[in-house]
């Protein structure tokens, strides 16, 4: 078999990305050393960074550290110390990794993690991470705050659940006065929401490129080079300045009419994490049909920018609220991420869906079964469903993986060459009326801005 | 006459279809090998001992699909493709009424919605996990001591069918020998394992549309207690022809035929022992 073509972008901002990750680790490093500046224990989905910045503080990302570990190949010994210590087979992966590297002092780049000043559970969406950092916070012996966001249930946040959450926030600032002895910066806070508001107006522009034929990007694995200094530096100068460079180097690229390959065959929607632990493999899964992902939900984990959500400056902490209620992933209901992936194959002109379920996450993956057969039979759009997991090397089958992605582009080659295969809103078939449950009502989906 | 190879790599045995186009298609030989653990061995041995069924010289194929997860091991074979375009297409020539394929292989159990001219619209496979497949049948022939070829018909004799309620491969050893404990009859255990199996994969089928005609292929389809089993669960009679087992060979052979077109080029067989090093 030919290797399959390289695909990612390597531009400027590859290798600033490198720099500012690295960076990011050598501040938790002087965290670690000095106890300045204070890190703050934060998770991914609607993080509110902005906070963390009007106190200077670093914010250290579990998440971020197990998919390192997955990436280099380190995150079996981790897993296995977890589950030496009792954790089921069958716990989020990212929970186990996390508390046994913590448990065996094991760091992705080698260097030494602070103890964070505070353990903040901004519980968006994942009721594990609940319990993940009730026990991070035990295993490091610092205090804990909860932060209780409450799950978007109707189109848009109700005004009292904006307010709860504000309350919070005020409550974590009072709460890490006391604990760093720093005060909370609101000109900073401020500004960090301007800079949050600039580095997502640039990354949706960039998410919007991937509209054109032939993307000059892959909304899946160029768009999780682009997420560390997403969610480490969205508040901060730095981050505004990469981002606009990274839109600048795509914009440039995209009128130069380059896409990722030679020639770009297929564009598919992808729903869930990838398999870090084979990130390469599965790469060139896609690459060797030379598809290119033009949208992707996980890129949204952190935030959903691309419908027009932005943080404001005249408002900062209802923006932080609202982002953190409504403007992720993973705190919007089923029906929402339907609309959200229907949106996505409409107006990013894509051929088929590819749905990763993650074996070991019950709240990403759970449900989408059906949502295969919501986007197969009703809607009509060609969708492959594959099984392994996001950080737990055990669950990957190459073999296995690779036949089903093989079959899948067969079967849209082979439409392609009848002259069947339908692209973006071609592609999608109207729902019959009364098909099927709550999927089928196109008025009630009808939520996004 | 131009002649074409499909070569089906299994995990557990490959199977090898020579097929012609002279105006119109036929099948002129077949072979099944036990794949082993040399595969690229097995592929060759498939290959030739069906060139020889056929009476062509391996020299006067033209183009060899490789299928089955053993594809890209076949050092002479001039493309790839997945079993499950594979089989759907084989599927589709033995009975042209196919909408459905379910495949039972050694290893793995699929179920392929195929639209009207053999292509795949949708599929779903069982994942990491032998229940479900041959390997499944193959524990419980073992543990009764039975001849995998026995067990189907066996089967049939049962009069009151165990429940075997796990569907894991390993676990399935203790259920069997507690019932055999108990005095069950082995007909009776030996239905429960075949109704346990067909439940399972229905289950899987039923993610995609299952609509008529449904063909059965894969090697478990030469188990008469498997189909019986499947119609059973299913409610409906399955079509399983004599060349059930071969589909995904046979599949690949016609689209060698067919990506052939009109450049037949001869002497592509080139054992890989004489193939050059890299």
């Amino acid at each position: 078999m030919s290797e399959a073509p390289r695909s990612e972008y390597r531009g400027q901002i590859h290798q600033q990305q490198k720099d500012l990750m690295l960076r990011w680790y050598e501040r938790l490093e002087e965290s670690a050393r000095t106890g300045n500046p204070p890190s703050v224990e934060l998770m991914i989905s609607g993080n509110s960074i902005e906070l963390l910045e009007g106190f200077g503080a670093v914010p250290l990302y579990p998440e971020v550290n197990a998919l390192q570990l997955a990436i280099r190949h380190l995150s079996l010994d981790p897993i296995l110390a977890a589950e030496e210590l009792g954790y089921a087979a069958d716990n989020c992966a990212y929970v186990k990794a996390d508390i046994g590297a913590l448990i065996r002092g094991i760091t992705p780049a080698g260097t030494p993690l602070p103890k964070p000043a505070l353990v903040l559970c901004n519980f968006v969406g994942c009721n594990t991470y609940v319990k993940w950092f009730e026990h991070a916070a035990e295993f490091q012996g610092v205090p804990l705050a909860m932060l209780d966001v409450p799950f978007l249930r109707t189109p848009e946040p109700r005004a009292e659940d904006v307010d709860y959450v504000v309350r919070q926030l005020h409550e974590i600032v009072c709460q890490l006065e006391q604990i760093t002895g720093r005060r909370f910066d609101m000109d900073r806070f401020r500004e960090a929401v301007r800079c949050s508001a600039r580095v997502e107006e640039a990354w949706s522009r960039i998410k919007h490129l991937a509209r054109r034929t032939p993307s000059p990007f892959d909304a899946y694995f160029d768009a999780i080079t682009l997420m560390g200094p997403l969610y480490v530096y969205r508040g901060s100068p730095e981050g505004v300045a990469f981002f606009e460079l990274a839109l600048k180097e795509m914009e440039e690229k995209a009128a130069r009419g380059e896409g990722i390959y030679d020639q770009e065959k297929f564009r598919v929607v992808l729903e869930g994490p990838p398999p870090y632990p084979f990130f390469r493999s599965f790469r060139d899964m896609f690459a060797s049909w030379k598809a290119t992902a033009v949208a992707s939900t996980y890129s949204t984990v952190g935030g959903l920018w691309e419908f027009g959500f932005r943080h404001d400056p005249s408002r900062p902490f209802e923006s932080v609220a609202l982002h953190m209620l409504a403007h992720n992933v993973t705190n919007r209901n089923y029906l929402q991420r339907y609309e959200q992936i229907r949106r996505y194959v409409e107006e990013w002109d894509a051929d088929g869906i590819v749905i990763h379920f993650v074996k070991s996450c019950r709240l990403f993956s759970a449900g989408q079964g059906d949502m295969r057969d919501y986007f197969t039979r009703q809607l009509g759009v060609p969708t492959l469903y594959i099984e392994s997991d996001l950080e737990d090397p055990r669950y990957f089958s190459e073999a296995q993986i690779k036949n089903r992605m093989d079959a899948f582009f067969e079967a849209l080659e082979h439409s392609r060459s009848t002259g069947t295969l339908r692209r973006g809103a071609a592609a999608l078939r109207q729902p019959a009326a009364g098909a099927g449950s709550a999927p089928g009502a196109g008025e009630r989906l009808n939520i996004l801005p | 006459m131009r002649l074409a190879a499909g070569v089906d790599v299994g995990s557990t045995q490959t199977k090898a279809v020579i097929v012609g186009d002279n105006g119109g298609l036929r099948m002129l030989g077949r072979a099944l090998v036990d794949t082993g653990a040399n595969v690229q061995r097995a592929a060759e041995n498939g290959f030739l001992a069906a060139c020889q069924q056929a009476g062509v010289s391996p020299q006067d194929v033209g183009y060899v699909v490789g299928t089955g997860y053993g594809r890209y091991k076949i050092t002479f074979g001039n493309s790839q493709m997945t079993e499950i375009s594979c089989h759907a297409r084989g599927a589709h020539h033995l009975f042209p009424s196919t909408r459905t394929v379910i495949d039972m292989g050694g290893q793995d159990s699929k179920a392929i919605s195929v639209g009207a001219e053999g292509e795949v619209l949708d599929f779903v496979m069982n994942d990491k996990c032998a229940a479900g497949t041959g390997r499944f049948l193959a524990n419980a022939a073992e543990v009764l001591g039975i001849g995998l070829d026995e067990i189907g018909p066996l089967s049939l004799a049962a009069r009151h069918p165990v429940k075997i309620t796990t569907v894991c491969t390993v676990f399935v050893e203790s259920d069997i020998l507690s019932y055999l404990a108990q005095g069950k009859k082995p007909e009776d255990v030996l239905a429960g394992v075949h109704l346990a199996i067909a439940r399972r994969t229905i289950s899987l089928a039923r993610r995609v549309p299952i609509e008529q005609a449904i063909v059965m292929t894969g090697g478990v389809s030469r188990n008469v207690g498997m189909v019986r089993a499947l119609e059973q669960v299913l409610g409906t009679k399955l079509e399983v022809g004599s060349d059930a087992h071969f589909a995904g060979a046979i599949g690949a052979a016609l689209f060698a035929i067919e990506k052939m077109g009109e450049s037949f080029e001869s002497g592509i067989w080139r054992p890989a022992d004489a193939a050059p090093a890299g």
